[in-house]
């Protein structure tokens, strides 16, 4: 299958909100999805962007049934570690059902890792479900050490009212 | 409170906001952001209890009082971190990875922060906790606790920020710095039109995990079963090839 991997323009966000749609299915937490193409418009767009995307995209006359011919992206933004220095953050690595199998993800994660040794970045990060054997296999193969499994290392989160919370305790300016 | 990052070593956390993460929330539309800050102990007010001198070694340790906040007899300022704060700023990096005996991890330099956190397009950020002269170390330093951090994205709930380190000397532990540090962090994050503050911990590392539990966190790991996934090295140059 043909296809190419590019950087994202602003009028793609229309589709890449519709593929992290279609992944948060797959993960099995779409209730989880809070914000449209309108904030990745806003985010990934501006003068100092929170984030940068690659999609990946086939030839007219290999379209979807649904005639979509953006069939895969990968989200990312750089990041540091204070013991090794850059890195870069992949967020989101998904292709469509109907176009797996072909090289496509491999392509995506390739790109962004290319993309990541310009900046001088050291380590590429990123996080799989626990369940999710076909990715952890997928990046095993690539060489991604799981580090929850052989380091013990937990993600941890606050958000919402405990997010505000913390936040109000801070020291008064 | 900190975590360490390296094997069998806790991963640090923290988080602030400086001047270019203000320009960077700036450039999106509708988002109002705080004037640069220089923030005192809450309410102005002196902690109670006793703090060690810069000359001499606490005949007992430093109390706490019992909401958990600061009850020693110190000020401290909390501010954006500037490129002179480099030099502590590697310092107490470095003393860590020391007290961790992993000080063979550290790669980072002085330069490469200033390069890194300074430039048109910072890698991350930086707060500093400093103390006045009277409380300096018997190294002669005032900056005494640091919290570093970046921004990140979610795709499913857009702006976050994550934590990298967070660091207090151990002479002035148990006086609500680096919970000031995390909070600050979590302030800042707010302005900026965050709605995550994220970080990693050591599943070991219970002290750590306790604390941040019982500050409203949630183990993101445990509850939805997502795995920090690495690749380095001959990995990531292999995956790079063009």
């Amino acid at each position: 299958m043909d296809f190419r991997v590019r950087a994202a323009t602003k009028e793609d966000c229309k589709d890449i909100s519709r593929m992290i749609m279609e992944l948060a299915v797959y993960e099995k937490m779409p209730d989880q999805v809070e914000i449209s193409h309108k904030e990745l418009e806003r985010d990934g767009f501006c003068q100092n962007p929170f984030f940068e995307c690659l999609v990946a995209e086939v030839p007219e006359e290999q379209k979807s049934k649904e005639g979509f011919t953006v069939v895969g992206y990968a989200l990312y933004f750089y990041t540091y570690s204070t013991w090794r220095g850059r890195a870069v953050y992949l967020e989101d690595l998904y292709v469509m059902p109907a176009f797996r199998g072909k090289g496509i993800g491999k392509g995506l994660l390739c790109k962004v890792a290319e993309v990541g040794r310009k900046k001088e970045c050291v380590r590429l990060q990123l996080s799989v479900l626990d369940w999710n054997t076909p990715s952890r296999d997928f990046y095993a193969a690539k060489g991604a050490q799981d580090l929850t499994a052989s380091e013990g290392w937990h993600f941890i989160r606050f958000d919402g009212q405990n997010l505000d919370k913390l936040a109000n305790e801070a020291p008064k300016d | 409170m900190r975590l360490r990052e390296e094997e069998r070593v806790g991963k640090r956390v923290c988080f602030v906001q400086t001047p270019p993460s203000w320009r960077r929330a700036l450039s999106a539309p509708s988002l109002q952001l705080p004037p640069a800050f220089r923030v005192t102990e809450p309410c102005g007010s002196k902690l109670r209890g006793r703090v060690p001198s810069s000359r001499s070694k606490p005949s007992r340790p430093i109390s706490s009082s019992p909401s958990g906040y600061p009850s020693a007899d110190m000020d401290f300022s909390i501010r954006a971190a500037n490129v002179e704060d480099c030099k502590d700023i590697a310092r107490m990096i470095r003393e860590l990875a020391e007290y961790e005996k992993v000080a063979e991890h550290v790669r980072v330099t002085q330069r490469d922060l200033e390069q890194d956190g300074f430039s048109k397009n910072p890698f991350f950020h930086g707060i500093v906790a400093e103390v006045p002269e009277q409380h300096r170390t018997k190294e002669g330093h005032t900056k005494i606790g640091y919290a570093l951090y970046f921004y990140s994205y979610s795709s499913w709930t857009g702006r976050a920020i994550y934590m990298e380190d967070l660091y207090v000397m151990p002479e002035f532990r148990g006086t609500g710095i680096g919970k000031a540090l995390m909070s600050k962090v979590a302030q800042l994050g707010l302005a900026a039109g965050c709605n995550q503050l994220n970080f990693t911990v050591l599943d070991w590392n219970k002290s750590s995990l306790d604390f941040y539990l019982s500050q409203g966190c949630f183990d993101v790991t445990d509850k939805m079963g997502y795995h920090c996934m690495r690749c380095e090295g001959e990995a990531l140059e292999h995956l790079a090839q063009p």
